[in-house]
């Protein structure tokens, strides 16, 4: 959570964000695999090769190899930050408009007016919603300047935080020739038609992540003693097993022929090929 | 086969004097065919999911040679002591690289691991088929019946290294059983037949467990039908 007000003219309108949306993957722990405890990341100093405790760790800057410029907690505090605690809306943009950067986007937080901001919260919400413009605003969270586009979302707003022109990679490492691709109406006409054919109403809820339902219905199968533990192999495989599995499945097959003439063996055989008696041998 | 039996078909080598084994040995290229058959002339097996390799010992070291490997060997390093279960030097061994998984079948995306260079997936093993040399002497020109007594003969079966199981006459009986086992080819070798370099005419077959049948086209079939190319 996050308290701070937008400002945009001589308004001020205090609110509190929310994370709009939560990651809803399946988390683990580190565990050792001998005792199942949790494993503890302790922070190590190769050089005097000794476990650090955090309050003896600064941060530091690369300005070159190898050199590290420190900067202590008073000065990060000290670095001139006009949008400390502030959604500075910079200018309005027709929102959906497209232009580059505003895809982009990282996180999406809930806006919650304090009571006495309500009244212009509201107005704020209506007029950019009647106008179809999005706000083009900076924030600071977790000491980072960030930018943001704020949008009329249902009874609130939502500030979507977008990344910086320079964080958006270039297209030019991707190979994508500039040649234009000849495309024939018929080729045309029939990806169409397969578009078409899956044309549908996009409803979030109808989409489901499988992947996570698949791994806590093991997890509640582990837990209910259901699921099959991994055999510890007491041995290793060997290929005589192998062997042994081809013996049973050719007397199974046999068997299911039931008392079929041909009769397998090496002698058998050596009689049988003998008698053919091939100029090859 | 009864082990008196065996010692009669058994060359002995010890009158001539070992030879150098070839650097290199060109390897019987097997003969494909439409579908299984029972003959008594043929022994069938398994043609196991696997990589053809030739293992060649001599004065106890060994060479492992592979098609398109360099270093063999390096990629399955658990083969070296193979020669350990040899009775004779001066060998050399046909047949089939193969690494099991953990239920001990074949796996081919662990073997393509392998080959990759991770030597650590899976578990090696090799079944022998044929015996090209042994005593330092070239055995290609007896009779596959008796290159394979003889290598029942001199090559004990361990853990990762046997000589393969084989039937002899009913072809179509183990392509019935190989169904069960994921084993898609049947390998049949003629017991009269000298060992080939190169194209084995009907000394050596393959023939698929079951005939192929055509794949069910993709969903997107649309797209891929698209003349793009014209």
């Amino acid at each position: 959570m996050w308290r701070g007000a937008i400002q945009f003219g001589l308004v001020t309108i205090p609110v509190k964000l929310y994370l709009a949306t939560e990651s809803s993957s399946i988390g683990f722990n580190m565990l050792h695999a001998s005792c199942l405890n949790r494993i503890q990341m302790k922070i190590y100093c190769p050089f005097h090769d000794e476990v650090v405790p955090r309050s003896e760790t600064v941060r530091g800057y690369e300005w070159s190899k190898g050199r590290y410029v420190v900067l202590s907690d008073e000065e990060m505090d000290a670095v001139p930050l006009k949008t400390v605690r502030a959604i500075e809306i910079e200018m309005f943009v027709d929102a959906h408009q497209g232009s580059a950067g505003v895809e982009f986007v990282k996180q999406a937080y809930y806006l919650e007016p304090d009571p006495i901001g309500r009244k212009a919260f509201e107005l704020l919400r209506q007029v950019l919603s009647e106008t179809g413009k999005s706000a083009i605003c900076k924030i600071v969270l977790k000491d980072r300047e960030q930018l943001a586009a704020l949008n009329p979302y249902s009874r609130t707003m939502l500030l979507t935080t977008l990344h910086w022109p320079d964080e958006v990679r270039s297209l030019e490492e991707l190979n994508i020739p500039d040649e234009p691709i000849e495309v024939k109406p018929a080729e045309r006409a029939m990806a169409e038609q397969l578009i078409s054919s899956m044309t549908g109403q996009f409803s979030p809820d109808n989409f489901r992540d499988d992947y996570r339902a698949a791994l806590m219905s093991m997890i509640e199968a582990k837990v209910a003693g259901e699921a099959p533990v991994a055999a510890q192999r007491a041995e290793p495989t060997k290929i005589g097993d192998l062997m042994a599995a081809l013996e049973a499945s050719v007397a199974a097959a046999r068997e299911a022929r039931r008392g079929s003439p041909a009769e397998v063996g090496e002698e058998g055989a050596n009689t049988a090929a003998a008698s053919r008696g091939r100029k090859t041998a | 086969m009864p082990a008196e039996q065996l010692r009669l078909s058994v060359p002995t080598t010890g009158e001539r004097p070992a030879r150098r084994l070839p650097a290199r040995i060109a390897p019987m290229q097997a003969t494909p065919v439409d579908a299984p058959f029972d003959d008594p002339a043929y022994l069938f097996e398994p043609w196991w999911p696997g990589a053809r390799a030739l293992v060649l010992v001599e004065r106890g070291g060994l060479r492992l040679q592979v098609d398109g490997l360099a270093d063999a060997l390096a990629a399955f390093p658990e083969l070296r002591d193979l020669s350990a279960q040899l009775a004779e030097d001066g060998v050399v061994l046909d047949g089939t690289l193969l690494v099991l998984d953990d239920q001990g079948r074949p796996d081919p995306e662990l073997l393509r691991s392998r080959l990759g260079g991770d030597s650590r997936s899976g578990r090696p093993a090799y079944v022998a088929s044929d015996l090209l040399w042994a005593g330092g002497q070239p055995a290609g020109r007896r009779s596959f019946r008796v290159r394979r007594a003889w290598l029942e003969a001199i090559l004990a079966p361990g853990d990762r290294v046997t000589v393969g199981r084989g039937y002899v006459g009913d072809g179509t009986l183990v392509a019935e059983a190989l169904g069960g086992l994921g084993v898609e080819a049947l390998s049949a070798r003629r017991l009269d037949a000298r060992h080939r370099s190169g194209p084995a005419g009907n000394a050596w077959l393959r023939a698929p467990v079951t005939p192929a049948e055509p794949r069910p086209r993709p969903t997107l079939s649309l797209i891929l039908r698209l003349p793009l190319d014209v």
